[in-house]
């Protein structure tokens, strides 16, 4: 017989087809509100805009909807999803092949294209998804990693769609068998089946086997399509839509603004206070856990995990639109619900959970669907903050002393000029025609291993023939500790006093070795009126290298490893630079940890976590020296002085008789111009 | 009841030791690059009064008698919840002597009203004279209780728990009473809400000048007749360190004792 008329009978053995037209209709009408019902609650979220450059969102769609980058960076998880996702794309379009072929009259299931995707390919993906779904069961009731969430429903997923695909088989082998198809071992497994079932089976018992299957499988379709909006399943159309509408502003940039003339609230404690896109947000979750895996205050043992957060916050909502709170059934209207407090009233919420954070952006950065973990969390600070100035006493302490000193360290006994005694050190004043300021910032002026930092930057400029000044005296903190902690009022009148400051003194470009200033420059004072050209300074120094104003003399002998900044690296991209810096000071490159780059853990010092006591057996940077303890590097690269007194400290407490040294980019980069090491 | 807080604003004391200078031609602290706060034994006075009056109710006048900038410490405190404020403008000697600022506050006091209960800090930061509540209550003419960490009310009047070196005394007083208040681990000023941040600068401050007031503002800006800064030195501390030697320990221990007999006489 002829490939080129190779088809098969779309309803063969099936009677009362219109039976499954009927069925139709309902599947469609119960998920069609099921997603309604997600969106309905959405719409009650603030306002935001979120489709605006639709290039860049169609772009990250294909990246991570279609190609699924960050999904497969977890290999294990990376591959049952391919597996499954691929072949539930290859079984739709089968479905919507013979749905044009049987429906629209267009006889398109024929030929080689039958043969080769219709019955091939598509019984080999099918074969796939059936692997992924098994590798998928394994993971979940044998790997049982802790990331995961252990629910019914979960497992019960799974279940149906083994069953939808193992009854396709069958349907197909029987077909095969029943029909002596000619053209069945295009279709390998399916025809597996059908050599296996013949001899068994008799003709009439194949028929009858294979219309019971037919529909058992058609109803298991239906029931799955009209059942998944209501279960995380629903995320095969909600995650591309988040990814669609994501933020597309770096992680640094991801703080909601608010205008104090406007707001009702200061902070969120309610779930009317989330914009439509966070709400959007708990209801684009998976469960796959991943957030909280990389959570570094979640990795050390503490109380914050941004899945529950996200879920907790899902069934809140959910709840909430029966008017039910709490998990108990005193009902109220969903609109009281929906004002209803959350922050402590849901376990992942708690006040302790909240103080945990360090912003440091892992959850975010894990995210396959792009949920903003940490602003949320902010939000819900600011609230505490501002409305009930409820949180602890020692970042109390660092909020007033920036309020009342313009530095969070309170009790330091240096001065903003101190670093530069014996330097050549310009203040604007004195130099007011300088092509760069350099913003020394409050850790590198008033913290004392800190300000070696600062010297060694400063002098590295004046070697390079840089015309530069700093602020001294006038200088102020930035307020990106104000801001994270949550006191959003303080950060905008710092902003402001400090854009119009630097204005006034016609700043263009400013360099600082400190990534929080940095960002906050970068990105939240443009909102402020400032705009100037920003540096970190491994940046500036990697170009005057580059240009030839800084001549590396000598490389040294240790062992580098670099541990990237949250604040230069996730939330601003820049990974390269300081890794320059110190591929110039050594003779080797760079040792990379374990978890670097995009995926590096945090010190434990960012989002105002420096001015908090930990626990002893709960520290961040403890976790992280451990970590740079594991690779031989005799000296840690360090880029940020938060991240420079925590690893000191957590390196300190762990190394033994170990020579292993915290030092940064700039050190490094000075030790290799200079003649004199000790600057 | 009708409270009344006296606080002051003065130059951060947590100014880095090297970076505190004096400016000897008008003897007093250089402002150089300190902020200006409010005096911590004054916020703990305002603390003290807000915990009690969530206990026994009443109201808050908070009373400052010092420059323009003295209205952000005011505004402050009414962001800490206090109900009133008052700015009575120096516009004599910029230091002036706690006489004076006693008789400034006694003629402000009278205005405002009755008064039950009087607050102020034990002493101020700067100066540390820590005379100005006890001469407030002279002019006044009411009774005045120092170093009390507590307040509280009964049937009797106002009961005030009173930190001596030995420990605690508990006073019974009738208002009106003029209280000075130290500092003590429950009466750590408390952070403002933002949103009562925000709300402080749209209240009112009431703003007086010596001559709104029924007293002799003459002498209040002249405020030399209590006392006069005749010099003003940053203290020099010296160190010498000196071994003591001997061939025993008993003569190292002699040697020590003559070291120190000697030391003594000559200081």
């Amino acid at each position: 017989m002829n490939d080129s008329q190779a088809t098969r009978e779309v309803f063969w053995n099936i009677t009362q087809v219109w039976a499954m037209y009927a069925l139709l209709v309902p599947t469609l009408v119960i998920a069609g509100f099921g997603f309604y019902r997600r969106v309905r609650v959405w719409k009650r979220g603030l306002p935001l805009d979120r489709t605006d450059r639709p290039i860049e969102r169609i772009r990250k769609l294909i990246t991570h909807a279609l190609a699924q980058r960050r999904t497969t960076r977890d290999t294990s998880a990376g591959i049952f999803h391919t597996l499954i996702y691929t072949g539930f794309i290859i079984l739709t379009l089968a479905t919507t092949v013979v749905f044009i072929h049987q429906d629209f009259g267009l006889p398109i299931m024929r030929g080689k294209f039958y043969l080769y995707f219709q019955s091939f390919l598509v019984d080999v993906f099918g074969a796939l998804t059936i692997v992924g779904i098994l590798m998928a069961a394994f993971r979940r009731s044998i790997q049982r990693p802790k990331k995961l969430v252990y629910t019914d429903e979960a497992a019960m997923i799974l279940a149906v769609i083994f069953l939808i695909a193992v009854t396709g088989f069958l349907v197909e082998g029987w077909r095969i068998a029943a029909t002596s198809d000619p053209w069945g071992h295009w279709s390998p497994f399916g025809y597996l089946i059908a050599r296996a079932s013949g001899p068994l089976m008799s003709d009439e018992t194949l028929k009858q086997s294979h219309a019971a299957v037919w529909w058992t499988h058609a109803v298991l379709v239906f029931g799955f399509i009209a059942w998944a909006p209501y279960t995380k399943m629903a995320h095969v159309a909600f995650s591309p839509f988040n990814i669609y509408t994501a933020s597309l502003a770096p992680v640094g940039a991801s703080l909601r603004h608010i205008d104090f003339d406007k707001a009702e609230t200061l902070g969120v404690n309610s779930l009317a206070a989330f914009t439509w896109k966070d709400l959007a947000d708990f209801d684009a979750c998976t469960e796959c856990g991943r957030c909280t895996n990389f959570c570094p205050a979640n990795t050390v043992g503490k109380s914050l995990s941004p899945r529950d957060i996200i879920l907790d916050l899902q069934l809140f909502m959910r709840n909430s639109e029966r008017g039910i709170q709490n998990g108990n059934s005193a009902l109220r209207t969903p609109h009281s619900a929906f004002n209803s407090p959350i922050i402590g009233t849901v376990e992942a919420t708690s006040p302790d959970a909240l103080w945990a954070c360090t912003t440091c952006g892992a959850c975010m950065e894990a995210c396959p669907v792009f949920i903003e973990q940490m602003p949320k969390i902010v939000d819900m600070r600011r609230f505490l903050v501002m409305e009930e100035a409820d949180f602890p006493d020692t970042m109390q302490e660092a909020v007033t002393s920036i309020e009342s000193r313009g530095h969070p360290f309170r009790g330091t006994s240096l001065g903003r000029m101190d670093w530069a005694e014996g330097l050549n050190v310009q203040t604007i004043d004195q130099a007011d025609d300088a092509e760069v300021l350099l913003w020394v910032g409050c850790g590198g002026a008033l913290v004392e291993r800190n300000t070696r930092v600062t010297r060694a930057t400063a002098q590295l400029l004046e070697k390079a023939g840089v015309s530069f000044a700093v602020l001294g005296r006038e200088e102020k903190c930035t307020g990106d500790p104000a801001r994270r902690i949550g006191n959003e009022f303080l950060f905008q009148n710092l902003a402001k006093e400090n854009s119009d400051k630097l204005n006034r003194h016609g700043v263009k470009k400013i360099i600082t070795a400190c990534p929080h200033c940095f960002n906050t420059f970068r990105n939240e004072y443009p909102q402020f009126g400032g705009n100037f050209e920003v540096y970190h300074h491994s940046q500036y120094l990697a170009r005057l290298v580059d240009e030839g104003k800084l001549k590396p003399e000598k490389k040294s002998e240790k062992k580098v490893t670099f541990h990237d900044p949250c604040y230069l690296g996730r939330h601003n991209d820049e990974y390269d630079a300081p890794r320059q810096l110190v591929k110039i000071a050594s003779r080797s490159n760079p040792i990379e940890m374990k978890q670097s780059r995009e995926q590096s853990f945090c010190c434990g010092g960012g989002g105002g976590m420096s001015f908090i006591e930990e626990p002893p057996d709960k520290r961040v940077n403890g976790e992280r020296a451990r970590q740079i303890l594991e690779t031989d590097a005799e000296r840690v690269a360090v880029g940020c002085p938060f991240c420079m007194t925590m690893l000191e400290d957590g390196i300190n407490a762990r190394k033994g008789e170990r020579d292993v040294r915290v030092m940064d980019v700039a050190e490094l980069l000075w030790e290799s111009v200079s003649a004199d090491v000790r600057g | 009841m009708n409270i009344v807080v006296c606080i002051k604003q003065i130059l951060d004391p947590e100014v880095p030791a090297r970076d505190f200078r004096i400016d000897s031609e008008r003897r007093e602290a250089a402002r150089g690059s300190a902020n200006l706060v409010t005096n911590i034994f004054c916020e703990n006075a305002l603390e003290t009064a807000l915990q009690f009056r969530e206990r026994a109710g009443g109201r808050i006048t908070v009373l400052s008698f010092g420059s323009e900038s003295a209205e952000d410490s005011l505004r402050k405190a009414l962001a800490m919840k206090a109900d009133a404020a008052a700015l009575v403008i120096n516009d004599g000697h910029p230091h002036p002597d706690p006489f004076a600022v006693a008789r400034a506050l006694a003629a402000a006091i009278r205005k405002i009203g009755d008064f039950d209960l009087i607050l102020v800090g034990r002493e101020s930061g700067d100066w540390g004279a820590g005379q100005t509540g006890a001469l407030l209550a002279e002019e006044l003419g009411v009774p005045c209780v120092n170093f009390v960490d507590h307040i509280d009310s009964d049937s009797d009047g106002l009961r005030l728990k009173r930190q001596t070196d030995a420990g605690w005394e508990i006073f019974a007083a009738k208002p009106p009473v003029v209280v000075t208040i130290t500092n003590d681990e429950h009466n750590v000023p408390r952070v403002p809400k933002t949103r009562d941040v925000m709300m402080s600068y749209r209240q009112t401050l009431t703003k007086w000048t010596l001559d709104d007031l029924d007293t002799d503002a003459a002498s209040i800006r002249a405020a030399n007749s209590y006392y006069e800064i005749v010099d003003l030195l940053i203290p020099v501390k010296e160190t010498q360190c000196e071994f003591i030697e001997g061939d025993s320990l008993e003569s190292r221990v002699e040697n020590l004792a003559r070291r120190i007999q000697e030391v003594t006489d000559a200081l």
